[in-house]
């Protein structure tokens, strides 16, 4: 009890930190992958080999070699030194966590994107064509939100993914809450209560993320919802409002 | 549900705890990338200043030695577990540790120190008052688990502390400008100092001693399981020998080219 | 920059990391086989809902999914040193519990995290075999066993496939965590290399390599297996 009323503050202030890294890098790796996976869909060739090459190096090899290759690894270079801009990134650990988990998460949103824009039925496209939309707007209104709407589920994995990733940026020094822990650990030596209370906290953060991506799920999908009420209740004027 | 299992599993095995060490060898944990204290190659082979403590030791009391390779932060929970018999891995003895394991009586002490960038703001101040002071907002280098951690957190919560696994790690940050200083013991620090990547660094010229603050622990002693009490004699006898000699004075000599060696009480 | 690859090939850490390499590969293969034995298991009493074990199976599963790889290694690995001691020693294998320490507590900790993805994978395949074969086996009148044997084992492998592919390269990958408790795999070695050469970027960068051959590699042998149960079930 005594450790509980120690540990929870210590490892809340953790959580700050940790939701920080998963917010910059889904919202960074979210559009790098987006924008990949058109790259990857695109009938240039050179800009799909890089899309897909990309996507094999970041998926090929473990997160922590990432990590330790772009802070250590990075760091050692006199060209990323002497560049100011880059060496903002590299010299900090949170912001060099923040860097590898956005490039490796974005190689995963990539395929999972790619997935839902390749499942688009061909004749919605052509209809938005015909109906003269140009190809901005034929996006914007068609092929991503069907895309979307098609990839949510396996995307509400990917954003456990990096929540899980974020603990890694530990090993460089960045204080998020498996930082905290290791720290508490080695003060109080309460290996197993320590780790299963920063456990219960990850657990806790992402049931509430699978709580969030099923109602957003649910509100995509409302159509279907709609539709089922429909049937059992014709109601013209509610398709209307559906459109 | 495993974790319950385990938990369980764990209760039990405890209830029937007792020493593994096999007769006739005495297995030591160690952290193995601490120098001069405590290196290890590639092969495994452990040398440094704790290495010939370890084996002064083992000669000492007629056994084998048998070194465990073990990073610093996973010594303590090591031995609780009896993976080995003792720690010698430039441990100091504290309040905190105490209460997990024993201690045999203090065989070494070094100074604390901090190192800066030569001709930065923290390098020329020499009062411990002022340079604790100068240190909030600092990124601050230091190992994890190690008094000098758990002294930075206590005597300056707002320096920015960058922890790590290993004093080569915090090494390479400090080269790369990444800290602005690092608190370590003098003998790790002057072994940055010595290397290519420390020739633009300097030691701050404040010495911190373990009478300063209790956190820092009353020496460097040799890890023991609690209740081993029968071991404990045995170490603190043949240690006390050890050091009354001059043998542990004389590998401190080839190792630090100074008597770090603590008289026994 | 004055050390480059002959440096390291002269100073014998290409050895080094080819050992790593074939530990990082041994890890994964006996933890994959480990967590395919959970998968199948769990994955069973999941689809077929027997009640109690199938909460168990739950939790298990929703837990170890939810908690990041690190975490659970190191609770593994700082809490049950003695557990792990003890069961070894009670096998005899004393000397195994000192060099082979870390091996085990990785092959646990790896195990239970494959274990619980291949669960979810078994799961998936089951629920996609058509109800229907297994009504006209039974109509049949084959016994529980022969069913299982011949009509559904056989369907979930081949359906498992890419989702078993999927847990590999994720386990390949998760090896590299085991580094941060001492094994000496792949990452291990790399990471003393980069601290004692103090060239992380070159050991690092041939890490990332080495994996990359490691992920490919498993990938085309996978691929080869799925055309190959494609083309004997005529699809």
């Amino acid at each position: 009890m005594e450790l509980i009323q120690l540990a929870v503050p210590v490892l809340l202030k953790g959580l700050g930190m940790t939701a920080v890294l998963t917010v910059v890098s889904v919202l960074i790796g979210f559009n790098l992958g987006l924008g990949l996976a058109l790259m990857r869909l695109s009938s240039n060739r050179l800009l799909a080999g890089f899309a897909k090459y990309y996507s094999n190096v970041f998926r090929g090899t473990p997160l922590l070699v990432q990590i330790f290759l772009f802070y250590y690894g990075l760091g050692q270079l006199s060209l990323i030194k002497d560049n100011p801009a880059l060496w903002w990134v590299v010299s900090d650990g949170a912001r060099c966590a923040v860097m590898a988990l956005a490039l490796n998460t974005a190689a995963y949103t990539s395929e999972i994107l790619r997935g839902g824009l390749m499942s688009v039925p061909v004749g919605l496209v052509e209809a938005a064509q015909a109906c003269g939309m140009s190809r901005m707007l034929r996006f914007r209104r068609i092929e991503f939100p069907l895309a979307i709407r098609q990839a949510l589920p396996a995307y509400g994995n990917e954003l456990i993914l990096v929540v899980k990733g974020t603990s890694l940026s530990s090993t460089i020094t960045v204080l998020e809450i498996t930082g905290y822990a290791k720290r508490l650990m080695s003060q109080t030596f309460a290996i197993f209560e320590i780790f299963a209370i920063a456990g219960v906290l990850y657990l806790v953060i992402n049931l509430l993320l699978i709580a969030i991506i099923r109602s957003t799920e649910r509100v995509l999908m409302r159509h279907e919802l709609l539709s089922r009420d429909i049937r059992s209740a014709p109601n013209p004027e509610g398709s209307a409002t559906v459109l | 549900m495993k974790l319950k299992i385990l938990m369980l599993l764990a209760g039990l095995v405890g209830g029937m705890a007792n020493a593994v060490a096999a007769d006739g060898e005495l297995s030591i944990g160690t952290e193995g990338a601490y120098p001069p204290w405590s290196m290890s190659d590639a092969s495994g082979n452990v040398t440094g200043f704790d290495a010939d403590v370890g084996a002064l030791l083992c000669t000492k009391l007629a056994v084998k030695c048998h070194f465990v390779v073990q990073a610093f932060d996973g010594l303590i929970p090591a031995l609780k577990a009896k993976r080995f018999d003792v720690i010698i891995s430039g441990m100091s003895i504290t309040a905190d540790r105490k209460k997990e394991i024993n201690f045999s009586v203090g065989y070494a002490e070094l100074a604390n120190m901090f190192v800066a960038a030569k001709g930065s703001d923290l390098a020329g101040i020499t009062d411990v008052d002022a340079l604790l002071k100068a240190l909030d907002g600092k990124k601050v280098g230091v190992q994890a688990g190690t008094t000098h951690a758990h002294f930075l957190e206590k005597r300056v919560p707002n320096a920015d502390l960058k922890t790590y696994d290993t004093l080569d790690q915090m090494q390479i940050d400090l080269a790369s400008s990444r800290l602005d200083t690092a608190f370590a013991d003098q003998s790790a620090l002057q072994d940055f100092l010595d290397k290519p990547d420390g020739k633009n660094f300097q030691l701050v010229g404040v010495e911190i001693k373990s009478t300063f603050d209790p956190t820092l622990g009353e020496g460097i002693g040799v890890g023991i399981a609690q209740d081993n009490t029968e071991l404990k004699a045995k170490i603190d006898k043949a240690l006390c020998e050890l050091i009354a000699d001059g043998s542990i004075g004389k590998a401190s000599q080839k190792w630090f080219k100074t008597d770090i060696s603590r008289p026994c009480n | 920059m004055e050390f480059g690859l002959w440096q390291v090939w002269e100073a014998g850490w290409v050895t080094a990391i080819l050992r790593g390499a074939s530990i990082t590969i041994l890890v994964g293969v006996v933890s994959m086989a480990a967590g395919l034995v959970i998968g199948i298991a769990c994955g069973l009493i999941k689809w077929a809902r027997i009640f109690p074990l199938s909460l168990l199976v739950d939790a298990y599963t929703s837990l170890v999914r939810g908690v990041p790889e690190l975490l659970i290694i190191y609770l593994l690995f700082f809490s049950s040193v003695e557990f792990v001691t003890k069961v070894v020693t009670a096998f005899g294998y004393a000397g195994v519990a000192e060099s082979g320490y870390a091996f085990v507590i990785a092959v646990i900790a790896i195990g239970a995290i494959s274990g619980a993805y291949s669960t979810e994978v078994v799961r998936g395949a089951l629920a996609a075999i058509p109800n229907g074969h297994i009504e006209a086996a039974r109509a049949l009148g084959l016994s529980r066993g022969r069913i299982f044997r011949r009509i559904i084992a056989p369907q979930m492998l081949r359906i498992a496939v890419p989702g078993i592919n999927n847990v590999w390269q994720t386990t390949i990958k998760d090896t590299a965590l085991v580094s941060v408790v001492g094994l000496q795999e792949l990452m291990r070695i790399s990471f003393i290399g980069a601290n004692s050469t103090r060239h992380p970027f070159i050991f690092y960068l041939i890490a990332a390599v080495v994996y990359l051959i490691i992920t490919l590699v498993s990938q085309a042998g996978f691929d080869g297996t799925e055309r190959l149960l494609r083309l004997r079930t005529g699809k």
